[in-house]
């Protein structure tokens, strides 16, 4: 499922009232299959690309294609089933639920599909068990350290097998080890399951483990220096 | 604390608390006004289901005559007025003399009644509790109210002295809520005694050779209609056939204990009103504020694909469940603290508070209710907000 973005644009209102644009008309196209990479400076608009590619946000123009729907203009709730049915996201600071256990925060993802439960436990406990938080899933977010939370978290994006998958600076809270396991996450699932990944992060080689690199300046996009393209797979 | 938070759902337990103590405060005043409300319902009840007839005069001004010795043929003349269907003659006197309890509302009262006579009396009607009423011909017995037992801790079978003299309770009334709650129920006979030894004045005009005798002793009588008649006109008629008496009439005095329960009423609106507010606006800003707390968890969990209505429907059974749990340990709070009120002050024969079923009923769907409300109106104010703003402001 390719994700395309035309003329994607967002302002915020500043604290003396006028806009300050951040995005000025976005043109981006990943393929099925593709791992991209965003990367751009701080306040570059990064996360708000990616808000608005999640349909977390509206843009203030432009539009958003997932497949063939034009998702930025549908309803609220129909908006409300893409995200649930086609885009797992992956939180730069986790966003798991504290009150709930680390099963339980992974099967919230199935809860507002409507899968059956005994169904999403099964395809959970698996996920827990092939990143290695099988043995926490009866913890709380408080009694995991980052790297835990951050798988939970990952499991949670891709519980329902979503076609596109969205990673806010996924490595951004994680020391190198646990944000390799991340990385090899989300470039497994764009080769082996044909997913669509986009990533947004201010890491040199994170971005590296993307398929394609772009960098967010000015508002737009354009290809990236040399130095952030991605490395051969022999060199990873 | 442990054990409640099992029973509570994770991260609601403030929440439960916050929700049981504004509800406290509501049943709290509720049971207040309810009390109110019983007293002054139960004056009325009482004052209207019989005609009182004392003697002319200003006499003894005890319980509820009013008026001088009624002797014995003026009895049977207000037996044989048309629409008497019976007589009962009483004798009401203070149990304590003093002035100041001649002044309190909450005086209690030595009757003493004719057991064996015409079956007039509500007083007994009256539903007792534990032991049993007087018999006919009985002397030395007394039934006693609930509040005056509970000020003695007084059991059946237990000694009691009323005027210096000996009695055994074989009673106790259950609690009315209204005066019979005070009252030392004995046998005429008992009374006419406890009254002789009282005054001696009495003894001397009874012992001086003139009209009266002991069956003229008595402060006044209690009387009946026949099924149909207006008791208001039988009184009237009494008060015109009969000279020499005064008569209460039902109907005036039901008006004139409203006018003077007015305060009172108002009081009971105040009360309640003030029961409401307080513990409606603790309740829904509770609710509202555990609500828009979760602020964060909202956008989480749109951005999970939850819709507006699947969201609306998740936090409002969370709501009701909260409510509800405190609800009823926020009753529990306020039951426990009347029963520790209520056992400090019976001592002195008193109750402040009535947990009826009615109020505890409405004080439940009124936290279920109004707990609903603020957790919709909040998730109405969030569910306005994109996800990423949701989850940005619960950071």
């Amino acid at each position: 499922m390719a994700l395309v973005t035309r003329g994607l644009a967002k302002a915020y209102r500043g604290a003396d009232g006028r806009p300050l644009p951040v995005l000025a008309g976005v043109d981006l196209r990943v393929e099925r299959g593709e791992f991209v990479a965003v990367t751009g400076t701080s306040g570059s608009g990064k996360s708000t690309l990616l808000h608005l590619l999640g349909l977390l946000e509206t843009a203030d123009a432009g539009e958003v294609w997932i497949g063939d729907v034009r998702a930025s203009h549908l309803s609220r709730r129909a908006q409300a089933r893409v995200r649930g049915a086609a885009i797992g996201y992956v939180f730069q600071s986790f966003l798991l639920i504290g009150r709930l256990t680390a099963l339980d925060n992974v099967l919230l993802a199935a809860r507002y599909v409507g899968r059956r439960r005994a169904e999403a436990e099964r395809d959970a406990l698996a996920l827990m068990e092939r990143l290695g938080v099988l043995e926490r899933r009866h913890h709380y977010p408080a009694q995991l350290s980052g790297g835990e939370q951050q798988r939970v978290a990952y499991c949670r994006a891709v519980l329902n097998r979503p076609p596109l998958v969205l990673a806010d600076e996924p490595t951004g809270s994680l020391d190198e080890a646990h944000g390799r396991v991340i990385l090899e996450e989300l470039r497994r699932l764009a080769r082996e399951g044909g997913g669509t990944v986009a990533m947004v992060t201010h890491r040199d080689d994170a971005a590296r483990a993307a398929d394609r690199v772009l960098r967010l300046e000015g508002g737009r996009l354009a290809a990236a220096s040399a130095a952030t393209r991605p490395a051969p797979i022999g060199a990873r | 604390m442990v054990g409640l938070r099992r029973l509570v759902p994770r991260g609601y337990l403030f929440t439960v608390i916050g929700i049981a103590v504004g509800l406290a405060g509501l049943v709290a005043l509720g049971a207040m006004a309810e009390r109110i409300s019983r007293f002054v319902e139960g004056g009325e009840r009482f004052v209207r289901s019989h005609i009182t007839v004392a003697g002319a005069g200003i006499g003894m001004g005890v319980g509820f005559t009013a008026g001088g010795l009624l002797p014995r043929a003026k009895i049977a003349a207000v037996a044989r007025v048309p629409g008497v269907a019976a007589v009962e003659p009483q004798v009401m006197l203070p149990l304590s003399t003093s002035t100041s309890q001649f002044l309190a509302l909450t005086q209690e009262l030595v009757l003493g009644l004719d057991a064996g006579g015409s079956s007039v009396a509500s007083v007994r009607e009256l539903p007792v509790r534990a032991g049993r009423m007087l018999a006919p011909g009985e002397r030395g017995r007394v039934v006693v109210g609930a509040d005056f037992a509970g000020a003695r801790r007084l059991g059946v079978g237990g000694p009691l002295a009323l005027g210096g003299r000996a009695f055994t309770v074989v009673g106790v009334l259950q609690q009315t809520l209204t005066a019979p709650d005070r009252f030392a129920i004995v046998a005429l006979e008992d009374a006419r005694d406890l009254w002789l030894a009282r005054d001696p004045l009495l003894v001397q005009v009874l012992t001086a050779g003139g009209t009266l005798d002991r069956d003229d002793l008595n402060s006044g009588v209690v009387v009946r209609w026949a099924p149909g008649e207006d008791p208001d006109a039988l009184a009237r008629r009494i008060q015109a056939t009969v000279p020499g008496v005064n008569v209460t009439v039902p109907g005036e005095v039901s008006r004139v204990l409203r006018e003077s329960t007015a305060f009172l009423s108002a009081l009971l609106l105040g009360v309640g009103v003030l029961g409401l507010v307080i513990g409606g606006l603790s309740l829904s800003n509770t609710v509202s504020a555990a609500v828009f707390e979760r602020i964060g968890e909202f956008g989480i969990k749109r951005a999970l694909g939850a819709t507006d209505g699947q969201l609306l429907r998740e936090v409002l059974l969370e709501a009701l469940g909260v409510s509800l749990s405190g609800g009823l340990l926020g009753i529990g709070l306020a039951v426990a603290i009347g029963w520790v009120v209520d056992t400090a002050i019976l001592r002195e024969g008193q109750q402040a508070f009535v947990f009826s079923s009615r109020l505890v009923l409405f004080a439940l769907l009124f936290a279920l209710v109004l707990g609903a409300l603020a957790a919709a109106y909040a998730t109405q104010r969030i569910v306005r907000l994109t996800p990423a703003e949701a989850i940005r402001r619960g950071a």
